[in-house]
């Protein structure tokens, strides 16, 4: 992260506070999103999702796994992300574990929900084949590229992308097995479910720079946060997730102006992505 | 051009398309063949004496080119210049840089080149204007002076023994830059012209194009006073002041459109200067595109259009 000058930050500042940022946005505007599904042609699914100069890549895959004894019903849902030395050079090596380990637990919380996977954004029981024996195991990767501010939400949003570009394919239970056998079954080649992502929530984060707050954040504009919030929120405008940065304590009162800010910009967010997932889609089938 | 990262549609992309292609016939006229890749051969009279430069090597009795670049001859000099490296100082050169460390009598100034710059205290002038020896007090005073993280302007003065480069900043013109905006870009972009500090006096914006590739658009400020007696109490009052007075809403619009007409060029890879820079600005302002607006893909196409129209029309008054 390159360092800013104290009058380049105080321009900075006076730009939130008069409501003109750096590049000419208006506090609550997201930079143009820029989506394309099926980057990565051997995973089940997979997204691109370009914010500005963030670049981040969501894939899906799924592997047929063994339901855990606690939740025979449900399958099992991983959330990873990796953090390229392309992105910074502080990344080589160990250096971006802290971030994606960090980027990994909030969307964990913001998608998944709980322990017992109640209130997830992606219903685990849909991803069982043979209660208590089969299930299938879904692992989402995330991979930044290039970083330039507000990841989480290219995350969300990317992951979101690459859950409607997925394809489980559909299985073939053999005939009825007893006990303790695993069951055989037949992955088909052909046919493929997709998901329903129409539950799925988007992150927004919004940053507190001085007195006011902003979404989508450039590098830059981060480098001056004193809290941000992360708030994932889905269709019918319900609170899927809540994740609190930055060292700055923060009245109550605030937080819930913040939220309420968050379901106004969300909604906007939520048909802006669907309709770019939709063309995305419809350009890939063209290709 | 770089892979355009903009959402496009059909239209806008046959369009796009069309303008750029009649930006290459109108340029390739003068030099069809100067641009090389790797492992090209380049054309050369084999039987003039001539020296090899940067990046050829002679492979198998052929000129081969070693980077991607344009072909350069001068004199019998035969060289090839890479397009997309870090920037190339020249004596004389103004730059905008980023100060890395406060060092013994000197600053480090980060200036997208392979090493880091040198600014000399002896370099700078004396914040009270005094042309006197620099004492071991103003060395302990250099903080006051620049910090780390400023943004500096400053011009080339030579090159040292081991290839760094060694800036001076005594004019009045240069020295800090605040209230505005650092803006990078590709150094190529940049040429060499006569002026490269801009006062637009119809925004009342300061535009320094520095050949390193920083643009610097910020607020106008008066050629700097020299005699700042009380060095204490000003910076106090400066931060007060600073507290309260932010840039005000119109000149803000100002700085933000032009900020965004230089990134508009710079992704379309035309070569930014002044002129170019507020006619794209006025573009943008006489269709009523709204700021952030410039930098969807429908101002992108507009400007190579318009930039495909002007050059026709200048190699049409040549002729």
């Amino acid at each position: 992260m390159v360092g800013l000058s104290v009058g380049e930050k105080h321009f900075i500042q006076g730009g939130i506070a008069q409501d003109l940022r750096s590049d000419g946005r208006k506090r609550l505007t997201y930079r143009p999103i820029y989506v394309e599904t099926g980057v990565i042609p051997q995973a089940h699914g997979s997204a691109r999702i370009r914010l500005g100069a963030t670049d981040v890549i969501a894939s899906v895959k799924a592997e047929l796994g063994k339901p855990s004894a606690l939740q025979p019903d449900k399958g099992k849902i991983a959330i990873y992300v990796d953090c390229s030395p392309t992105a910074a050079p502080m990344f080589e090596g160990r250096g971006g574990e802290e971030l994606s380990t960090e980027l990994s637990v909030a969307l964990q919380r913001c998608l998944l929900g709980g322990k017992s996977g109640s209130g997830s954004g992606i219903d685990p029981s849909s991803l069982v084949i043979v209660e208590g024996k089969v299930c299938w195991d879904l692992y989402i990767d995330g991979l930044v590229i290039s970083s330039d501010g507000n990841l989480l939400d290219a995350l969300g949003a990317a992951i979101k992308a690459a859950l409607s570009n997925t394809g489980i394919p559909k299985v073939n239970v053999a005939s009825e097995t007893s006990g303790d056998e695993q069951p055989e079954v037949n992955i088909s080649d052909e046919e493929f479910l997709q998901f329903d992502t129409s539950g799925i929530p988007v992150i927004v984060t919004l940053t507190k720079v001085g007195r006011h707050y902003i979404v989508d954040a450039t590098s830059e504009e981060e480098s001056q946060i004193s809290s941000a919030i992360s708030i994932s929120i889905n269709r019918k405008g319900h609170i899927c997730g809540l994740t609190k940065r930055g060292g700055a304590g923060l009245d109550p009162s605030i937080i819930l102006d913040m939220i309420s800010v968050a379901k106004h910009v969300s909604e906007q967010l939520i048909n802006k992505l669907d309709s770019e997932i939709a063309a995305a889609e419809a350009n890939e089938e063209e290709s | 051009m770089r892979g355009l990262q903009l959402p496009l549609n059909q239209t806008q992309r046959i369009r796009l398309q069309r303008a750029l292609e009649k930006l290459h016939s109108l340029s390739s006229k003068a030099n069809s063949d100067a641009s090389v890749t790797v492992a090209d051969t380049i054309p050369v009279n084999y039987d003039d004496a001539f020296l090899k430069g940067h990046g050829t090597t002679d492979l198998n009795g052929e000129l081969v080119a070693t980077v991607c670049g344009v072909v350069e001859r001068v004199n019998k000099l035969v060289y090839v210049r890479a397009l997309r490296a870090r920037y190339k100082p020249e004596v004389g050169d103004i730059v905008v840089g980023r100060v890395v460390e406060v060092a013994q009598k000197r600053w480090r100034l980060e200036i997208n080149f392979s090493q880091d710059a040198v600014l000399m205290l002896s370099s700078m002038n004396m914040p009270d204007g005094i042309q006197r020896r620099r004492t071991a007090l103003d060395e302990l005073n250099m903080r006051s002076i620049f910090e780390e993280n400023d943004v500096v302007c400053a011009e080339v003065r030579n090159f040292h023994h081991d290839g760094s480069v060694q800036l001076q900043a005594r004019s009045q013109k240069y020295g800090k830059l605040e209230k505005g905006q650092l803006l990078i870009i590709d150094p190529y972009l940049v040429k060499k012209s006569k002026q490269h500090f801009h006062y637009l006096e119809q925004f009342g914006i300061d535009l320094i194009l520095g050949r390193n590739g920083f643009i610097w658009v910020g607020e106008h400020v008066e050629a700097r006073d020299g005699m700042i007696v009380d060095q204490a109490n000003n910076s106090e009052q400066s931060t007060v002041e600073k507290d309260q007075a932010y840039t005000p809403l119109e000149m803000r619009q100002n700085i933000c459109r032009i900020a965004n007409a230089v990134r508009v060029l710079s992704t379309l890879g035309f070569n930014v200067d002044a002129d170019l820079i507020i006619e794209t600005a006025e573009l943008s302002s006489s269709l009523n595109i709204d700021i952030h607006d410039m930098l969807g893909s429908e101002f992108h196409v507009l400007v190579a259009e318009r930039e495909a129209e002007r050059r026709s029309l200048m190699t049409k008054r040549k002729r």
